[in-house]
């Protein structure tokens, strides 16, 4: 195989500093993170209290920016990189794997956050079908502790279900956006893009609206962890997904997507599509199926 | 258009000491070798670690964990919660996935690179910071005055909650979220390699074993480890931020978060095995002269056992109280993994009959992985019990089991296959006397470790002890003294690395394409040694 | 089985060694290659159990083994210089397949029975002909970091704490990392049910001789259960890694006969911390004083 010209299609790509600086950034974000949780440095007077004493978030804090100048860097490089050329339609495959294989991935984070309710839901009043369990009560004092015992969940036909119909609304908007862009309809395009973004950002506010108003804390109480976990990482994802799109859009207004090239339109879709599905479930299961005592109020 | 924009790649290969080819590396066999080499660093320190084990346990009563230098109780635990995390996690997978998968499945397949070359060095880079945060949470406090994580490699609530307040933990539990991040990251870019850039002609069904061995891996990692992520978490919340997942008191349940784990931790130990076999399939039939005996039945038991690797994960719970029944369904679901590994231990030997078989080194690894493994597989179905895990649970014969499979299993695989490819890597012969001096000590002295702790098993010895009762001390010593001839070996291993490394321009040593004759048939073997910088320039055709 | 007989001679020889201290039967004895000796109708059924399975598996090892040393004698470069080139046998595949699926439900059956007897709760018949359960008494166990409290909820619920004996109090006829300052008591011949939780992090009560293992977790109550007709003392350790003494919280339980026993709970009841003065008495008129330094 010595030398020769290259006569295949695949990306092989340019030494690069973003992994590595990636790395390090998550190191100093770990680091930051325990530092702000716990504090690694107790003496006051040291020189590295500073960033080491608890409750401080310099480093944390350095450790985003750093992450968030090498995602602006490295997909920046990959931009520029499909502009050049390089995703060629087998490398454009190959990056449709990718994003389906990371979705998976994905689906199986929540798969733990989903056992976890479940397993408190079904099982909180009967551990793990436990013959003897009648006795554990006096225990944990399950009864009054139990799953939503005692709590106030939302109604589930108020702000939960306007943010469903949002997210569905937003599911419908981007495949008008994504259908525009096949079809070389570049206004529509936008204007799909822009109501999704603003649905998205919507859905976000209803829901930090909806968390202020919240009768349960995260603490006390499994349901509560429960459900502030699971539809927070959802609403992490929807931020995500959000800033995903906004860039699409960008991109769009920019001229860098065309009928034939706009995976990334596609991917942000794909994930869009994901993070509604989510929120179906969580809908569904979290705040229809098993709410608890419904609370007066939103 | 990407020929041009890559054309310059092609031409010129960096130099060794060049600290941006490796830092800023794309280039999968350079990752591989870092990969290597940090799996060596890790295998040493993690040996290390257990040598303070067996120093400790050599007799009854505290010799190494007395209050003095290397601290008390608390720290015995820390050190073998570390040693179990260091093994796994970086040690036996950085070396096989990382190391070989990288080096070898775009070879096998004939692809130029893997699909994400730079997501490629992002997973290795995460690594050695990841290796960082763990080796730094042994310094600060975790418990009361006492420094570090004690709460074993599977990290159970609320020991590891409530019964660990300092930050120690917390530092793991990131470790862990970025080296799961790495394993992920890995494993979509191996899947969309295998999947996406295959040479023309190469279809599935003639995929080398090795490439379906880290596809089935890079599966169970992928679904696998995210769940881990998951319950880290949540032991993450509960600690910091409030919240009851495994608080009693607060309505959640410590059992949770061992179904959670072992969700995770089942399939992971077949993550840890299953590059294994593909490598010994390999060596077994290049050495063999012969090739691989039910290539298809081969790489469909690993499928097999992948799959039904998800759905036994709580035959490590049996004494938390499950309902019977479904104790029951888990030793059923549990026994049939002894069928297709079975399929594969036979189809070996049936690989070897009728070859013409030369005992070079990797062969030997590859021997005595196929009787080793066996002896730990075997004893796993004995586990697989759940009336008589009642009295091995938590016990050495389950330390005993697992060493067989990973320190003997996995590790002689790793040998197996680091000798089976050294020349391609490094592109120097090896010294093929001291490797197999490496090999006898290592089968010696690892034998005469594990063996014994099956009677120790027995007898009720209970497993993470730092101390036990006189009755266990005759065969803790006879461990302790496997440990030391293992340590010759491993001397050696190191030996053989120096030697070449010195001798690495006499004639003798000059690397060849394939030194191992006309039945290694894989793809690497029609490169140079080492390959050049970027291979299949050109694409090999798959007749 | 030849090591069982081995470890019965053991055993005698020490306690011929060491004099007229109570019988300890429940104990590991040095290059032992063997499970303790049952003291329960479980513990005979592991015992039995495991003893079938590991012929099996002895023999598959030594299958696999005779495999590969024939394959290295007969098809080793210089007894076969030119390799056969097949790769497919169909019928051999099919055996391969097949033998050990029927192992494995040969393993399978026996295994349930097994389990099916240390999970469910004997029963037996009353004078109506009616099933109802076999169980005499309970004890609650409790772990803690690190040690045990047993409550007797039966005998008027008193309760106490056990913790380990240190190195350097051993006394004659003691165990270091075995004894206890308090033993727990329970009658001979009678069918105890255990209650295993824990009030901190998980602990395990593991009894070898009787094939106990049992996770105590907080906010969860187990339930296990035991039937001795030998007296004696027998010999248990923590089980789940609990922190840092989790080699320091042993299990010390006497084995007595009904009529010391029912001595020992009136003694329990009044202050339970001076009631194994009731069994070193009872040790003294068989003859065996050791156990006078129990407290
Ligand atoms: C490489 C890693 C690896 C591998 C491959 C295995 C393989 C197996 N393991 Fe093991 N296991 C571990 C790593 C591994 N294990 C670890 C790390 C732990 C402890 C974790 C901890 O607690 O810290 C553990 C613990 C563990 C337990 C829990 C014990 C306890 O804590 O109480 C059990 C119980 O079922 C078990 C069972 C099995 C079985 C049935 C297999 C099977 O896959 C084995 C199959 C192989 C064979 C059977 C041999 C070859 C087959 C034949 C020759 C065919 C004929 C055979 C028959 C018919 C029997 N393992
Ligand atoms: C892959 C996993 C692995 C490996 C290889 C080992 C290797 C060894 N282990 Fe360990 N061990 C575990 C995984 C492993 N262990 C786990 C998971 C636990 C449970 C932890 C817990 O309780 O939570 C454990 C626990 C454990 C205990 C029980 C401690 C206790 O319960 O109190 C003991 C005691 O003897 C022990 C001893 C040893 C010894 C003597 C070795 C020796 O074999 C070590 C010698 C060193 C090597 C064999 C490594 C050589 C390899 C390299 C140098 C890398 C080479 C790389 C390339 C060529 C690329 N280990
Ligand atoms: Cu209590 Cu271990
Ligand atoms: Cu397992």
């Amino acid at each position: 195989m010595a030398g020769g010209a290259v006569k295949h299609d695949y990306h092989l790509v340019d030494p690069s500093p973003w992994p590595f600086v990636a790395s390090l950034s998550a190191f100093i974000l770990a680091i930051g993170a325990v530092t702000f949780m716990k504090g690694l440095v107790t003496d006051e007077a040291s020189w590295a209290y500073f960033f080491l004493g608890k409750g401080h978030p310099w480093l944390m804090i350095l450790g985003f920016l750093g992450i968030g100048y090498v995602m602006v860097g490295w997909w920046g490089d990959v931009i520029k990189e499909s502009l050049k050329g390089d995703h060629t339609p087998v490398v454009d495959l190959g990056l449709r794997y990718g994003m389906i294989l990371f979705i998976v991935s994905e689906i199986m984070f929540f798969v733990a956050w989903f056992w976890m309710f479940f397993e408190g839901a079904l099982f909180g009043h009967d551990r793990a079908g436990h013959r003897w369990n009648t006795e554990m009560y006096e225990l944990g004092d399950w009864a009054t502790q139990g799953f939503t015992a005692g709590i106030h969940t939302f109604d589930p036909f108020h702000l939960p279900l306007i943010n469903t119909l949002i997210l569905l609304l937003s599911g419908t908007t981007v495949t008008w956006a994504h259908h525009a862009i096949q079809h070389g309809d570049r206004k529509g395009t936008k204007i799909g893009l822009l109501l999704t973004v603003i649905l998205g950002f919507l859905f976000t506010c209803m829901q930090a609206y909806e968390y202020s108003h919240a009768q349960f804390g995260i603490s006390g109480s499994l349901y509560g962890a429960s459900f502030f976990m699971a539809t927070g990482f959802h609403g992490a994802h929807v931020i995500i997904g959000t800033v995903f799109l906004l860039v699409c859009l960008l991109r769009v207004l920019a001229g860098q997507m065309t009928p034939q090239k706009h995976f990334g339109l596609e991917a942000a879709a794909w994930y869009w599509h994901f993070v509604d599905v989510v929120w179906l479930f969580l809908f569904a299961f979290v705040y229809v199926v098993f709410q608890g005592a419904v609370s007066g109020g939103h | 258009m990407s020929s041009e924009a890559a054309a310059h790649h092609d031409d010129h290969t960096p130099s060794y000491w060049s600290w941006k080819r490796w830092v800023y590396s794309t280039n999968h066999k350079d990752i591989g070798t870092m990969y290597l080499v940090f799996a060596i660093l890790a295998g040493i320190i993690g040996g290390a670690m257990s040598g303070l084990i067996r120093w400790e346990l050599a007799e009854p009563g505290l010799q190494v964990f007395n209050n003095g230098f290397w601290g008390n109780s608390h720290n015995y635990n820390v050190i073998t919660a570390m040693h179990g995390l260091i093994m796994i996690f970086f040690m036996v997978m950085p070396a096989m996935i990382g190391g070989f998968g990288n080096w070898f499945v775009p070879l096998m397949i004939g692809a130029p690179d893997m699909a994400f070359p730079r997501m490629n060095n992002i997973s290795f880079w995460l690594l050695p910071f990841s290796f960082s945060l763990l080796l730094l949470s042994m310094f600060v406090p975790g418990v009361g005055g006492d420094n570090g994580f004690g709460g074993g490699w599977v990290m159970y609530p609320p020991l590891s909650t409530s019964g660990h307040n300092g930050p120690a933990f917390d530092l793991v539990i990131l470790s862990l979220h970025i080296a799961g991040v790495s394993s992920i990251l890995g494993a979509i870019n191996f899947i969309t390699t295998i999947f996406n850039m295959r040479a023309p002609g190469m279809t599935l069904h003639k995929m080398p074993l090795f490439a379906w061995a880290t596809l089935v891996t890079a599966f169970l990692l992928l679904l696998s480890v995210p769940v881990l992520a998951g319950a880290l978490t949540m032991l993450l919340t509960d600690r910091n931020f409030g919240t009851t997942f495994f608080d009693p008191a607060g309505g959640g349940d410590p059992i949770m978060f061992q179904h959670l784990f072992w969700f995770f931790g089942h399939p992971e130990v077949y993550i840890l095995i299953l590059p294994g076999f593909g490598i010994i399939s390999h060596i077994v039939s290049t050495f063999s002269r012969k090739p691989v005996f039910g290539y298809l039945g081969m790489a469909y038991a690993m499928v097999a056992i992948g799959f039904i690797g998800f759905i036994v994960w709580a035959h490590h719970m049996y004494t938390v109280g499950m309902n019977v029944n479904l104790k029951a369904y888990f030793v059923a679901a549990t026994m049939i993994i002894a069928v297709p590994t079975g399929i594969k231990i036979f189809s070996w030997i049936a690989t070897m009959w009728g070859g013409s078989i030369s005992f070079r080194t990797p062969m030997i690894w590859a021997i005595g992985f196929i009787f080793l493994f066996t002896v730990g597989g075997v004893t796993g179905v004995m586990l697989a019990n759940a009336g008589v895990d009642q009295a091995f649970h938590d016990t050495y014969y389950v330390v005993a089991h697992f060493h067989y499979v990973l320190s003997l299993g996995a590790v002689f695989s790793i040998f197996a296959g680091f000798y089976y490819w050294y020349e391609k890597i490094f592109g120097v012969k090896y010294n093929e006397m001291l490797a197999n001096i490496q090999f006898f000590f290592f089968f010696v002295g690892a034998n005469l470790i594990f063996f014994p702790q099956h009677f120790l098993g027995m007898a009720g010895m209970p497993r993470r002890y730092v101390d036990y009762s006189d009755g266990y001390a005759f065969w803790n010593m006879v461990s302790s003294i496997g440990y030391v001839v293992m340590l010759v070996g491993m001397f050696f291993f190191l030996l053989v690395l120096v030697e070449s490394i010195l001798l690495r321009n006499t004639p003798k040593r000059r690397p060849e394409a394939n030194p191992w004759g006309e039945s290694a048939t894989t793809l690497e073997w029609t490169l140079s040694s080492p390959p050049p910088f970027h291979q299949f320039n050109e694409l090999p055709k798959i007749k | 089985m030849r090591f069982q007989a081995a470890l019965i001679a053991f055993i005698a020889s020490i306690l011929f060694a060491s004099g007229a201290s109570a019988t300890v039967r429940g104990i590991a004895t040095d290059k032992q290659v063997s499970l303790q000796e049952a003291a329960t109708p479980v513990m005979e059924a592991i015992t039995s159990f495991h003893s079938m399975v590991l012929w099996i598996i002895t023999i598959i090892t030594l299958v696999v083994l005779a495999l590969l040393l024939w394959v290295i004698v007969r098809y080793n470069a210089k007894a076969n210089p030119n390799p056969s080139k097949f790769s497919h046998n169909t019928l051999v595949e099919i055996i391969w397949t097949a033998v050990p699926v029927l192992i494995l439900v040969v393993i399978a059956v026996p295994s349930f029975r097994l389990l099916y007897l240390e999970d469910v709760l004997p029963t037996e018949q009353n004078e109506a002909g009616e099933t109802v359960s076999a169980v005499d008494m309970t004890i609650k166990v409790t772990g803690n970091q690190w040690n045990w409290t047993y409550a007797y909820p039966d005998q008027g619920g008193f309760e106490f704490i056990s913790s380990m004996v240190a190195a350097e109090d051993i006394g004659p006829g003691q165990h270091r990392n075995l004894s206890a300052d308090l033993p727990m008591v329970v009658p001979a011949g009678q069918t105890v049910r255990l209650e295993v939780t824990a009030s901190d992090v998980i602990h395990n009560w593991a009894m070898p001789a009787f094939g106990i293992k049992m996770d105590a977790i907080p906010g969860r109550l187990n339930e296990t259960w035991f039937y001795v007709e030998q007296e004696g003392v027998y010999f248990g350790q923590c089980s789940e890694l609990c922190g840092r003494d989790h080699s320091f919280m042993p299990i010390e339980l006497h084995v007595v006969p009904q009529d010391v026993f029912d001595r020992w709970i009136a003694a329990a009841q009044n202050d339970p911390y001076t009631a194994p003065e009731v069994l070193t008495a009872y040790y003294q008129t068989q003859g065996e004083t050791q156990l006078a330094a129990l407290r």
